[in-house]
This record gives C-alpha cells, structure tokens and sequence, in this order.
C-alpha cells in the first residue's frame, strides 16, 4: 500500500518533469517570436544549420531601448539585416535596466556572452571597462575610414588601452525653456546666438530668479517671498550627476575628479568649489533650484522637471526629447548653455556606442553587425530608436529633416552646434573604481541637494579626500 | 463555591438571561470588530483607489496638479490650428467660453473666443474656471497588455505557479512531517540548516547558480523555476512544521496502534488537521511565483518565456515610466490571486477543528 | 538483552522513517543550494570582479569590513533601525487585524479579501505607488496632514534623511495582510472546544483571548518572527525601487543588502559583496538561534505535550 503510494508519486513527478521539459523552449530562442509580423527571413537561415550563419546577440538593456516601442523598432531592424545578410543572424536580446548589469555579468560568466552590447553610454563603458574588446585591430586591418565621424567624438571612445568601438550617436545639451512662463513674466527668451557673451550663468541666475514664483505670484527677487511655499522654479539640473554638473565650470580637469595619471584626486578644485556654492546659494539662499522636497512637485505632475510646466529652464540632453517632449501643454525651446565664470562654454555631452564583449564568440560578426548598424545607410535609423544624434557627419543634413518633422518647435541650429563644446575630459570618462568615484562625488551632490551640507567647500573637500583614499586603494593592487 | 454556580447556571430564567447577555456582549463584539475593520480598510483601500484612478489616466493626465483622484482633462478648443485650454469667463455679465491663446504678466492671459477668433480679451487667469470633463481612458488596460505579448507572459507564468505548487506541496509536506513528528540524531541541525538557506542574500548566489544552470542547459527554460520546487524550501517547510508540531501527538500514537505506518499518518491523520496551513502556504507561493520577478529576469532570456512579473518591467524603462501603464497591468495582475483567495476562504472558515482529546 | 536490541531498533526506524521524509530537501539542497552557497564563500576570500578570474586574498575582505569601512556599520545601523521598527509593528498589527478577522461578522470574506488585496500587488507596482502616495508635496499623506491635522511643517518623508526609512516602514505595513493569513490560519487551528469550556469556566472575553487564542498561537508567533527577522535583515527590492538603488538621501536608506549589492554589481567587488553576505549571514544566524533557544519558554505545541 505504502510503496505503490510512493510509486504512484514518484511517477507523476516524473512525468511532469518530462513534460515540462518536452514542452519548455528550447536554448536557442528564434529571433522576435510573436511581436514581429513580418516574421519571413529566419526559417532559410536555420535551415542551413548553425555552423553557416554566426549568431550575434545584440544585448539591450544598460541604456534606452526596452521601451515596447523600442523593442519592435528594433525587432524590424533586426528583420532588415538577416533578410541582407546570409551569414549572420542578428537577434535583440531585451533585458529589462534594472537587472541588465546583473543578466550581462552572469552571461559573461555563464559563457554565453553577448556578440553586442548597446546602446553604451560612456558611463556604461567605462564601467564595465574591462569586459570590451579593443576594436583597434579590426580598424587597422580594415582600414576603416573615420573620418565621417565627428573629430570631438571620436576621442570619447579612446579608453585607456583600448577604442571601444566605433561611435553610433551623441546626446549634446542645451537649456530648454518654457516659453509660457517667460510670458507670463514679461522676460525675454535666453538668446540663442552662440557668441552672444553677455549670456553667462549669472545672466542665467538673474533670469531665474525672476522666474521663481511663490504660491502668491512673488518672484523670489521680491521682498515678500515666501520660500516655504514655491510653486514655479527658474532653473533645474537635477538629472546631471556631480561629475556631469561639476564638468560645466570647466576645472583643469573638467569632469573627471583625477588628474591624467589617475594619481590624484581633484575634486575640490576652486571651479568646483564655485560651482558647486553657487548651486547651493540657487537652492538654499536664492531659491530658484528645487531641493529634493521641492522636486517633489514636478515629479508628482510630471515624472521629469520640465513636462510638467513648474519649472522654467532645464538642462539636459537630446536623449529627453522623445520621452519628455510629447504633447506638452506650453510652448518651448532651447538655449544654448551659458558661459561659466572661466569665460568658457561647457555643454556636456553623452555618447553611446555599442561595444563588444572580450569574452563573446563570434567578434568577427559582432564587427560586421557593428559596422551595419553604424554605416551611413542605417545609422540614422537606429539613432532615432535611442534618441541620439548620429555621430556622422554625412547623415547631418538628413537627420535634421527628422528631428525637425518630430519636433517642428526646437531651433535645431542649437542642437547641432552644442556638439563642439563638449566637455573633454568627459564626465562619464573612465577612471580606476568607476561606480564608488562616482559614487563618492554624488554623495557630494547629495548633501548639497538634501540640504545636510550647504558648504560647498567643506563638502568637495571630504569628497576629495574620499576620492584620494579610493585611489590609493586601487593604486596599492595594480 | 463553583457546585453554588452551577446551580444557578441550572434555573430556566437565570439561563435565559445569561444567554442573552451573552447574545448582546457578541452583538457588542460583532459592532466593535465591524468598526475597526471598516477604519482600517480605509487606510487600506485610499492608495487602492489612487493606483486604479492612476491607471485610467493618459500621459497628460499623469502630469494636472494637483494630481486628482477622478482623471480629468482639460477641455480644448482649436485656434490657428492650435489646441487650446477653454475656460469659463464672465464678460459683461455674460457667461461665455473663451480659449487662453497667451500668457501674460502679472497673473494675466489673452482670450479669445474660438468663433471669433478676432476679438481679444485679457483677463485674470485665477479668475476664471477652467473647463474640464472626466476621462477615463479605459484603453490603458488592453493597450498593457497589446504592448507586450500579454498570452505568452500568462501561459509562462501559469506554468511556473500551478506546477511550482504542485512540487511545493508535495515535498514541504514531506520534509515538514520528517521536521517535527521524529527523533532522529542531526535533526535539529538539519533543521536549522534548512533555515540557513535563507538567511544568505541571493544575490551573491546569483552568478554561481547561474553558471551551474548554464552549464546543464537549463538557462532560458522554465525549468530553474519549477524543478527546485519539488525539492522543498525553507518558508513553506517551516510552517508547516509549525502546523503539525500544534496537532496532538495522541492522534499519531492512536493511528500507530491501529497499525498505520507513518506515511499513512501524514495523509490520514495530520493532513486533514493541517488544511489551513496547506492552504496558505498553497497562496503564498502563489503569490511568490505570480509577482516574482528577479530570479525569471536573470534566468530567461527570450521574451516568449518571460512571466507576466518580468514583462511589467519593461513599462518601467530607463527614460519612460508608464505609471499609468505600470497601474494597469498590476491591477490586472491581481485578479487572480485575489480571486483565488476568495476562494480559497471556504477552507480557513472550516474553523470547527476539533481536537478529539479530551483537554 | 532482547529488550534493548528492540529498544534500538525502533530508535534508529524511527530515525530512518525521518530521514526518508526529509530526503527530498536533502537532495535538493546537494543539487542547487549547497554549490552557489560554497561558491561564495570561497569568493569572500577572494578578489573576484566576476570578469576574470579571482584572486585570493584571504582575510583581507573581513578585515576591511569589520574594520575599515564605515558604510558597513552605517548599513548596518540602517538596517537595524527598520527591523526595530518594523517587526514588532507588523507582529503585533497583523495578529490583532488576524484576530479581528476571525470574528464572525457579515461579509467577513470580503473584509478579508480586502486586507489581503495589498499583499498581493507586484512589489513594482507598490514600490511606484507609495513614492507617489510619500510625495512631500502632492501626495496623498503629507496633503491630509495639513488639512486634517493642521501640521505646519509635515515630514519629506522619502527625501528626508529623517524620515525615510519611517516611511519605508509605513510602506511595508501596508502589505501586512500577507502574515496576517498566516494568523488566521493558526486562529482556525485553536479548538472551540478550549473556547466553550473556558466560557463555562466563566471566563470573559478577554480572558480567554489571554489564555487561549495567545498560547495557542505561539508557534505562529514564533513563525513569523523569525522570518520576519531573516526578511526585516535581507530586505532589499522595496529600497531599492523605491530610491532607484542609491539609498538615498545622503545614504540614510542605504540598507545592508542595497550596500551589498552595490559592491557586488556597481563596483565589481563581487568578493567583498560576498564577505558582506556571509557576515550578514553569521549574524542573522546568532539571533535565530537565540531565539530558537528562547522558544522552550514561550512557544507552546500541544503536539509536544507528550515529550
């Protein structure tokens, strides 16, 4: 009786053991599955067998591209390459951005790493720095012509010891205004001339504070302001992390906290200090930047500072214009970045490239797959999937035509030429213990945002410290 | 002193009374409990109603301030091919509809009359009323589940809970028996081994397990997620042990001498009594393997195997939240289990368990 | 000498019948748990960036930890600070609510439904929902605060050093309705038998809640007490959508395993991460057995009347 029970239920788990495993999907997943209805080009390829075609994983997930919107763009792409190409299959692989740092690292270590993974922010890059091939010798083998590319780009992707890849886009900044606001005070639009130099931070500070409103109509230049109660901001650049927003007071090392040799820390410098006073005196004395409680509001009406009307300018990048600037209910623009206090423009810029695992099999198609999705045929295509500028020059002219069908209201001519004024060293750049170097200079920024430390002097000076000690450490083991 | 009680329990009237005073303390309970369950469930239900209120809203809803609880819109009238917000304005004492064009200093704006595009007025914006209607964009919910291949991500998921629970309750039934009804040398250790396992943080588990599945091919199946369910887990074992440690050890012995062996004692004898337990540990995991999304996330790849919890994830993109989508799916999501606990009720209101011992 | 050998005999078959029933766990434990368990403590010995291959190290990850670190003794106090708050709330809340929901009231079930309804929501979806509703400035608390209760200056909740983790503990109360389950079943379990013979006995109705229903609820207690420790001690994915991983402000929510999954994903230090992991682990070890050795005073089983 008792073993013919346990007979009974070791069958049955048996048997669903086999059942799921007959009725499981197998290892290796078809390209795009039930989304993509053009689901013509992959059945010839399998059917030559897997030793013809080389299989390239493109992995989606460190940066943009896991919107649903994203993902059939990209399903189409990838639909248009395997039907121009016999040897290789290409396949989008959408992790989701919480988890793809942890999904990529076990796949490195699992074995089964990615042929492609992108698109990479420079932040992203220098990260994961140690897992990317050098694509150097395949340029030189090649011989390929970069001269397409933009000069000031080009150097974003030199890392120590290795070039990452060749560049798919850039993302320059500028300052975007709502032009209702500026209305409703009677002020004038920031000018958009680039040699204009009377239009500088303290232009900007000026500007702000006039457009700081409190839930009584007083601008925060008024006698009678209330702080307490500030329902309209001037001036936001919440999403810049200290090393990005530090980068645009152009120190002598401009957004990396080290000297070249990665020796030093230079965190403290007097154009950080400064920068870093004047943004606590807009926060904390002026008014006209939120803190984390004012940005409170903004979130609540908008997810991001600008959409949601309360605040009048905000800095950021070309990255923000297919998800902030959709049905907005005012009318806007942007302005070139202001001079800073050393007489000099910084608009930082971020870059994305694809990038190629050391660790994947298969580079030699991860070469030609990169090449395709940076040719001057389908660059453009794939820069307006992510929302970045390509990073040729020959596709200039027909990328305005797009982003001036999208988004008719934008002065393009600003876009284009923030490009040159990017911050060099960038503020992503590498350097040794990237996340806690990060890590450590945002703590900084913390403390000014949060209001635990509105000296700005005494906060870059233990953030200098923490950066040194971070330093030394590493330096001690290599 | 008692035997005088008794006897007073004993008269038709005083009986009477003590029952219905009786009646009335439980009538009392019954109002008290009603009451503190309706305050609480409104502490419940108020951010209940902001997330379905949330997920009937479109992207410019998401962004009124503040932020409503009904969505509403603003409504909008077409001038010089623009889109602008209508209001409600008293003109020489005349109510009329009139579009804010401009913005101006000072708190003011320019209207106009969409008909009469010509004429322009300029008023004190706060004093006039913005017209709004309620929209409830429904859409939401199928457009949740069109953007992402909602049938596959069900199947998947359904797969992974029902089989899951299946192995769960085979096994935790097992090993929670083996836990609290023997004497054996190391048990307790064992025991306590057992609870360790959840005591280290997965994630740095995370990337060994994953090498080990990689390397016996398991990766992007379902099978990491439902094979070492049949081989039971720390939480469900535990309680239940908890359970059968409540049940009388005089039932055991009374089926041991009625010549039962002791597998036949967990079936006839403990399972029976442990239906409550059963049960919630039979919702938990459920629950666990419904929403559960970290471990799918690292161990599926391919889209089509994902769970409906992975595929929620991807409203919550780097650049793009869709609150409003986000709200939509998850209030989907929750029919089912919800529906299952409903369900699942009738067993905890069995209640009447009755110990058979004599206290 | 016949007496002891059968004596022996129905010792070890009743230990054998205990393993044979344990083996399932046993097995699984051989095949997936024991090999990424040890996997990491090798690898707290080591310099491991998960990239390349690791580099012994031997004590220099603890060393560092316990000595030279103080964001693990700040995550730790962190941590602490939420497990002080939050598990004797969710204890002694989900029982009373359990309590109250074992009372035969019309439409019982859906009151139950109700409470549970939070529990049961996508821990993403939560997360999203109560920053919104901790909005400093246009949520759904900070608003009433004002109104209702005439606060001047209500708290900034998530962007508060101050407040953050409070709110945080608020968050996870909401969803208390998932041990409150756990309650009810065991409320079921109690005889009525116990009830009716102490209402004879002439005991009130707070009596016999502090006679009976307490006692008899001891090994859920019990329960939900150490693995609310263990969950109060791991917690993670709530902070950590809920300040998109930085444990912020100024770090005032930067829990333990936030911290360690920080060092294990953002900085590559994969073996310190799992030094940090087995510290916890050690940690969390001592105070469930204190409590386990506790228990004889306190928790009652009547199945172990006979022993």
């Amino acid at each position: 009786m008792r073993t013919k029970k346990r007979f009974l239920i070791g069958l049955v788990m048996v048997l669903a053991l086999l059942f799921l495993a007959s009725c499981s999907t197998p290892d290796t997943p078809t390209d795009g599955g039930d989304t993509a209805p053009t689901d013509s080009g992959e059945a010839p390829t399998e059917a030559e067998g897997p030793a013809e075609t080389a299989k390239v994983v493109i992995f989606i997930g460190m940066g943009t591209g896991t919107d649903p919107d994203q993902i059939a763009a990209q399903e189409a792409l990838a639909d248009e390459f395997n039907s121009s190409n016999d040897h290789i299959e290409v396949e989008f692989l959408i992790v989701p951005h919480e988890e793809a740092g942890e999904r990529f690292l076990a796949m490195v270590s699992g074995g089964n790493a990615p042929q492609l993974v992108g698109p990479n922010g420079t932040s992203t890059i220098s990260q994961f720095l140690d897992t990317w091939m050098d694509v150097t010798p395949f340029i030189e083998a090649e011989n390929t012509d970069m001269s397409d590319f933009y000069g000031p780009v080009l150097e974003l992707n030199e890392f120590p010891g290795k070039n990452v890849g060749l560049p798919l886009g850039v993302y320059p900044s500028f300052v975007f205004y709502n032009k209702d606001l500026f209305d409703a005070a009677g002020l004038d639009y920031p000018t958009h001339d680039f040699s204009d130099t009377s239009w500088t931070i303290d232009a900007l500070r000026d500007m702000a504070m006039k457009l700081t409103l409190d839930a009584n109509g007083n601008d925060a230049t008024s006698p009678d302001f209330d702080p307490a109660n500030v329902v309209q901001w001037g001036y936001d650049d919440s999403w810049a992390s200290g090393r990005e927003f530090a980068a645009f007071w152009d120190g002598p090392n401009v957004g990396r906290p080290t000297t070249d040799d990665y020796k030093t820390a230079d965190a403290s410098s007097a154009e950080w200090v400064e920068g870093f006073q004047w943004l606590s005196d807009g926060i904390w004395t002026d008014y006209f930047i939120p803190d984390y409680v004012g940005q409170e509001a903004y979130y609540a009406v908008g997810g991001d500072p600008f959409g949601g009307g309360l605040v009048a300018m905000f800095h950021s990048h070309t990255w923000f214009f297919p998800e902030g600037l959709i049905d907005l209910p005012f009318e806007y623009d942007i302005a070139p970045v202001p001079y800073n206090h050393n007489g000099t423009r910084v608009a930082t810029i971020h870059a994305d490239s694809f990038t190629i695992p050391d660790a994947a099999a298969n580079k030699d198609a991860a070469w030609e797959v990169m090449k395709w999705l940076t040719s001057p045929e389908h660059i453009s295509d794939v820069c307006q999937i992510y929302g970045c500028l390509p990073a040729r020059i020959s596709v200039e002219d027909e990328f305005r035509g797009v982003l001036s069908t999208n988004w008719p209201a934008l002065d393009l001519d600003v876009v284009f030429d923030s490009v040159e004024f990017l911050d060099n060293p960038q503020h992503e750049s590498w350097v040794p213990e990237w996340g806690k170097i990060e890590d450590a200079v945002n703590f900084g920024l913390d403390q000014i945002y949060s209001g635990e430390n509105k000296d700005a002097a005494a906060v870059l000076e233990s953030v200098n410290t923490e950066v040194q000690k971070i330093l030394d450490e590493y330096w001690a083991d290599h | 002193m008692q035997n005088t009680r008794k006897k007073m329990l004993m008269t038709p009237a005083f009986k009477q009374r003590f029952i219905s005073g009786i009646k009335a303390q439980e009538l009392l309970i019954k109002l008290l409990t009603t009451i503190a369950l309706a305050t609480g469930a409104v502490i419940i239900l108020t951010p209940l109603i902001f997330m379905i209120s949330t997920s009937l809203k479109d992207r410019n809803q998401l962004r009124a301030n503040p932020p409503p609880i009904i969505p509403w819109e603003t409504v909008t009238a077409e001038v010089d091919g623009k889109l602008e917000p209508l209001y409600e304005v008293d003109i020489d004492g005349e109510t009329r509809q009139l579009a804010l064009i401009k913005n101006q200093p000072g708190g003011r704006g320019l209207f106009v009359d969409p008909a009469q595009p010509e004429t322009v007025y300029e008023l004190i914006i706060a004093e006039q009323t913005e017209l709004r209607t309620v929209e409830l964009h429904f859409e939401n919910y199928p457009e949740a589940f069109t953007q992402v291949p909602f049938h596959l991500y069900l199947i998947n998921t359904l797969i992974v809970t029902f089989v899951g629970m299946f192995g769960m309750l085979l096994s935790c039934t097992l090993v929670a028996y083996g836990f609290s009804r023997f004497k054996a040398p190391w048990l307790n250790v064992l025991f306590l081994v057992l609870l360790s396992t959840i005591m280290l943080p997965r994630q740095v588990t995370l990337i060994p397990l994953y090498v080990f599945f990689q390397k016996i091919r398991w990766i992007d199946t379902l099978l990491p997620l439902i094979v070492p369910n049949f081989f039971a887990n720390a939480y469900d074992v535990f309680l239940l042990r908890q359970f059968f440690m409540t049940i009388p050890a005089e039932l055991d012995d009374a089926a041991k001498i009625d010549g039962a062996n002791p597998f036949q004692t967990l079936v006839y004898v403990l399972l029976p009594q442990a239906r409550p337990a059963l049960v919630a540990v039979g919702i938990f995991h459920f629950l666990y393997a419904w929403n559960d999304f970290y471990e799918p996330l690292i161990f599926l790849h391919s889209r089509e195997n994902w769970t409906l919890a992975v595929g929620l994830q991807t409203f919550d993109a780097l650049y793009s939240v869709n609150t409003h989508l986000i709200m939509a799916a998850s209030v989907v999501m929750v029919l089912p289990p919800i529906v299952l606990f409903f369900f699942a009720q009738r067993v905890f209101t069995q209640g009447v368990v009755i110990s058979g011992i004599k206290g | 000498m016949k007496r002891s050998t059968r004596t022996l005999s129905i010792q070890k078959r009743e230990a054998l019948w205990a393993y044979v029933f344990i083996a399932p766990w046993i097995v699984g434990f051989l095949i997936f748990t024991i090999g990424p368990m040890l996997a990491s403590l090798y690898y707290s010995f080591t310099d491991y960036d998960i990239i390349s291959a690791p580099v012994w190290k031997g004590l220099a990850n603890y060393q560092k930890l316990l000595f030279n670190d103080p964001l693990f003794w700040h995550s730790l106090k962190v941590t602490i600070k939420f497990a002080a708050m939050a598990l004797p709330l969710n204890l002694v809340i989900g029982f009373l609510i359990a309590v109250l929901l074992n009372q035969k009231v019309p439409g019982v079930n859906i009151w139950r439904t109700l409470y549970f309804l939070p529990s049961v929501i996508a821990g993403v979806a939560v997360a999203l929902l109560w920053v919104r509703i901790f909005n400093a400035r246009i949520g759904l608390i900070n608003p009433i605060l004002q109104e209702y209760f005439g606060v001047q200056n209500p708290p900034g909740w998530l962007q508060d050093p101050n407040w953050a983790v409070p709110a945080l503990v608020i968050m996870s109360l909401w969803s208390v309705g998932g041990s409150m389950i756990i309650y009810l079943a065991g409320l079921q379990g109690v005889p009525t038998t116990l009830y009716e013979a102490a209402k004879i006995d002439g005991a009130n109705t707070a009596q016999r809640f502090w006679n009976i229903t307490i006692p008899m609820m001891t090994p859920v207690i019990f329960y939900n007490l150490v693995l609310g420790l263990i969950g109060a001690f791991n917690y993670f994915t709530e902070v950590y959508v809920a300040t998109s991983g930085d444990g912020g402000p100024v770090r005032s929510t930067l829990f333990y395993n936030l911290y360690l999954y920080q060092n294990a994903f953002r900085f590559f230090e994969m073996g310190y991460a799992s030094a940090m992991a087995w510290v916890l682990f050690v940690i969390v070890l001592i105070v469930t057995l204190l409590v386990f050795r506790s228990s004889p005073l306190w928790v009652f089983y009547e199945g172990e009347l006979r022993k």
